[in-house]
């Protein structure tokens, strides 16, 4: 890692270096330093000033540590706007559209229900190891958002109703919660996406889904799929693939301030960090919606591994149809063995 | 009400560190921490110059900014200050300040960083004025025993200024119209600048529970 950071600076470094420096031995005088400037404008430290303002120059100092050559880095100014303007205010209207939305949905318009009625004959949807993988992820990530969410927002929402004592303790609790709980997520991730992958394939039909989505929440239509429809393969290849990759390296960048990186480094890392997970909670709060209350019994499906055949044909149509095949067109249940006791849900209608 | 400031000439500063020795020495800083440091342009050749730096007290303070737990706060005197029982350490400070002031005594994995520590003007915390806790925690409160900052204070070409912002703001022009050049008064631009128009300083929040 530290290996590796410093072959990126260095890199880095040579291709910003290289031109600045081709231009000016080409015929630029070299007048900016303060020696030249000195012997022309005796009174004139112009080009000490142009060097204390320098972003990320260092100059000698007899403090070792990190960046402490530094006169003044202007970019925290920079990413203080970024920080509380961009991506606390903008980020806050989001977060509260999004539950706004979710909220008329649920009111306005119902969770999607299953339109027949249940058979009674239970469909193994996910197995142990599944079901484990899921919700390690799960609430590692809960973990993290909340976390996360206290630490941006908390200031503004929290403080001012539980006072300073308390929320202190509180985010100081959940700052090291952030911190180590990270890792359970960033190993566990790709165990979930190993096993799912396979389904989550783009397939043709899943195109269709996504034409007849706006019918399937408005009006309850029923819409063929795989095992996992469009939009649960947008929140896999997009969120549980792609931004798990983006919030993880910009948040190993900020967990390990001991291979001293330079500030304007965590300050970018920071920004990706935050931008990337508010984008996973936006996801997030569609996904445990249409998980839990959004849409009937989908819930108890990842909870127990089991769904009713009524449920499979009608949400999962292809998936339903394969395994049907699979199983020699018999009762689906074969399929996984015996229904194990308390988990089929035909037992609580 | 005075609005005190530190100011650096750098026509006399001459590298000496006895800034950054008074300063641990007065409030037995913590190995690692350093509160002041003294940094050299041009070190070794012609044009040297040298800026001792540590907190500038700002008044539009980014680290106040961007703490997510809202520790910090600014005296009558425009001194800014911290609540280390507040501190989570989660160095946001260290990203946002200009000059690089605040100090953590651990940089560890896991962002196990300890809480902040940066220079208060030599004016304590929010714990009773001159108590063991408060020289504990945040060194000596000597603007509480009625005396300025020790760095500047114990400064031997008295390069480096801290006091009331107008008296020492005075001091400096009367070296600059005598010695006719050196006129810059380093980092005044970015920790007391313009900032927004029309804005007072934040009122002093006072002690926080």
């Amino acid at each position: 890692m530290l290996k590796l950071l410093r072959l990126a600076r260095w890199s880095l470094a040579a291709l910003v270096f290289a031109f600045p420096a081709a231009a000016a031995a080409q015929g630029k005088p070299a007048q900016d330093s303060q020696a030249e400037r000195q012997q022309v404008q005796p009174y004139n430290n112009a080009p000490v000033w142009r060097d204390v303002r320098k972003e990320g120059q260092e100059h000698y100092t007899s403090i070792k540590g990190r960046e402490t050559g530094v006169l003044v880095q202007s970019a925290g100014e920079t990413w203080r706007q970024i920080r509380n303007n961009l991506v606390t205010v903008w980020g806050g209207f989001a977060l509260i559209i999004a539950l706004a939305i979710i909220a008329a949905i649920y009111f306005a318009v119902g969770p999607v229900k299953t339109h027949d009625k249940p058979t009674g004959r239970m469909v193994p949807r996910f197995s142990q190891i599944e079901r484990w993988a899921h919700w390690t992820v799960a609430i590692s990530f809960c973990v993290l958002a909340v976390s996360g969410l206290v630490m941006l927002f908390g200031k503004h929402v929290l403080l001012p109703l539980i006072g300073y004592t308390l929320f202190s303790w509180l985010t100081s609790l959940l700052k090291n919660l952030h911190n180590f709980v990270s890792p359970v997520f960033i190993l566990s991730v790709p165990v979930l996406v190993l096993i799912f992958i396979r389904d989550n394939l783009p397939k043709s039909y899943d195109f269709a889904w996504f034409a007849k989505a706006w019918g399937l929440f408005m009006r309850n239509e029923h819409i063929p799929s795989g095992r996992f429809n469009g939009g649960e393969k947008v929140w896999f290849w997009g969120f549980v693939v792609g931004l798990t990759i983006v919030s993880s390296v910009t948040g190993l960048i900020l967990l390990f301030p001991n291979f001293d990186q330079t500030r304007s480094t965590m300050q970018l890392a920071w920004i990706f960090h935050a931008l990337s997970a508010l984008l996973f909670i936006l996801g997030a709060l569609g996904h445990i919606y249409v998980g839990t209350i959004g849409v009937e019994d989908a819930y108890q499906c990842m909870r127990t591994g089991y769904v009713d055949e009524a449920w499979a044909k009608e949400h999962h149509e292809y998936w339903y149809n394969d395994i049907k095949s699979n199983a020699g067109g018999g009762a689906p249940a074969a399929a996984g063995g015996a229904v194990p006791a308390g988990a089929p849900q035909a037992e609580r209608k | 009400m005075a609005r005190m400031k530190f100011l650096c000439d750098a026509e006399r500063c001459i590298e000496c560190n006895g800034c950054v020795t008074a300063c641990k020495s007065e409030h037995e800083v913590p190995w690692g921490v350093n509160r002041r440091r003294v940094v050299t342009i041009n070190d070794g050749v012609p044009g040297e110059k040298s800026i001792s730096v540590a907190c500038m007290h700002c008044s539009d303070a980014p680290c106040m900014a961007v703490c997510p737990v809202d520790c910090f706060y600014r005296t009558d005197d425009g001194v800014v200050l911290h609540d280390k029982d507040l501190c989570i350490g989660c160095g946001y400070c260290f990203y946002a300040c200009p000059f690089g002031a605040p100090q953590f005594p651990q940089a560890g994995a896991f962002g196990l960083r300890g809480k902040m520590d940066k220079c208060t003007f030599c004016n304590g915390g929010p714990e009773e004025d001159r108590s063991a806790v408060e020289f504990q925690k945040y060194g000596r409160n000597r603007l509480a025993e009625g005396k300025l900052p020790a760095c500047a204070e114990m400064c031997s070409t008295k390069a480096l200024l801290g006091g009331d912002g107008d008296v020492i703001a005075d001091i400096y022009r009367e070296r600059v119209f005598k010695r006719g050049k050196g006129s810059e008064v380093w980092g005044w631009g970015t920790a007391y600048g313009p900032g927004k128009p029309g804005a007072a300083p934040a009122p002093a929040a006072g002690a926080k529970s």
